[in-house]
């Protein structure tokens, strides 16, 4: 099996366990009491959140590492995971504020955790306009490395960002140094949820890249 | 008295319809370009 269809498959997987969690998160997961159904766009925002940050971490490791080794396949995963994270990033701030409205009565404010992940979305979409606007791959590859490691030191703040700023965005009730403050009904739909996001993250990834190899490779010979 | 749940069921409906035409777009958007 290529590596494409590799990634066709657990694309189609996930997106069918998608399905299975909204299934799950609607008919077999408590309504939260102060905050009525609204809440549980949770189980689908903070798994979106997490990925769009670690995707950034990973782009960063990888160019970090691409720095010394001059490996192609690493500027190529960065390259793969930088799409994928623009869309988990687009899923955290559409769905953001559609949960904010009822809850803050307001789509948006400017407080540190949302006006850093919107921060995060533009240094994503920067990244890859800044690789789609230089032909020469050497130079694409360092250029968009340097960027890559630059959102790899905003992800910290974002995470912290609701210790150490005054804001209406909650405070972590799962990644946090003591045990999750969430029942365990709806942490195990959580934890579907994160695994279902994790095979996108992977399903996605490993098609954009192998496109990526294709698109280097040229067109296919015909005659 | 019993604490009455809000009715904001539309948000969580709405929030869950973007979040599947953004996924399944960018995995349509790949189906595309592989072709």
């Amino acid at each position: 099996m290529t590596l494409l269809n590799r990634g066709r498959l657990l694309t189609i997987v996930g997106l069918v366990l998608l399905g299975a969690v909204y299934v799950r998160a609607l008919a077999f997961t408590p309504t939260e009491a102060s905050q009525g159904l609204a809440q549980k766009i949770f189980y689908i925002h903070v798994p979106a959140a997490v990925w769009a940050e670690t995707s950034m971490i990973l782009i960063g490791i990888a160019s970090a590492f691409f720095l010394f080794l001059k490996d192609p396949r690493l500027d190529r995963f960065a390259e793969a995971s930088a799409q994928v994270g623009t869309v988990f990033a687009a899923v955290v701030l559409t769905t953001g504020p559609i949960w904010g409205k009822p809850i803050w009565g307001t789509w948006w404010t400017w407080d540190a955790r949302l006006t850093l992940t919107l921060l995060l979305f533009f240094i994503y979409v920067g990244y890859l306009v800044l690789r789609g606007a230089i032909t020469e791959p050497g130079l694409r590859a360092r250029y968009s490395a340097v960027l890559g490691i630059c959102g790899l030191v905003l992800v910290p703040f974002i995470h912290f960002s609701v210790l150490l700023f005054r804001t209406l965005h909650p405070q972590p009730v799962i990644l946090k140094p003591s045990a999750p403050s969430l029942p365990a009904v709806m942490l195990t739909t959580w934890l579907f949820s994160f695994c279902v996001f994790t095979l996108l993250y992977i399903g996605f990834v490993t098609q954009t890249y192998a496109l990526l190899l294709r698109r280097e490779a040229g067109p296919p010979a015909h005659g | 008295m019993a604490e009455t749940i809000p009715q904001n069921g539309g948000y969580m409906v709405a929030a869950y319809i973007v979040a599947a035409v953004i996924l399944v777009g960018y995995a349509l958007s790949l189906y595309r370009r592989s072709r």
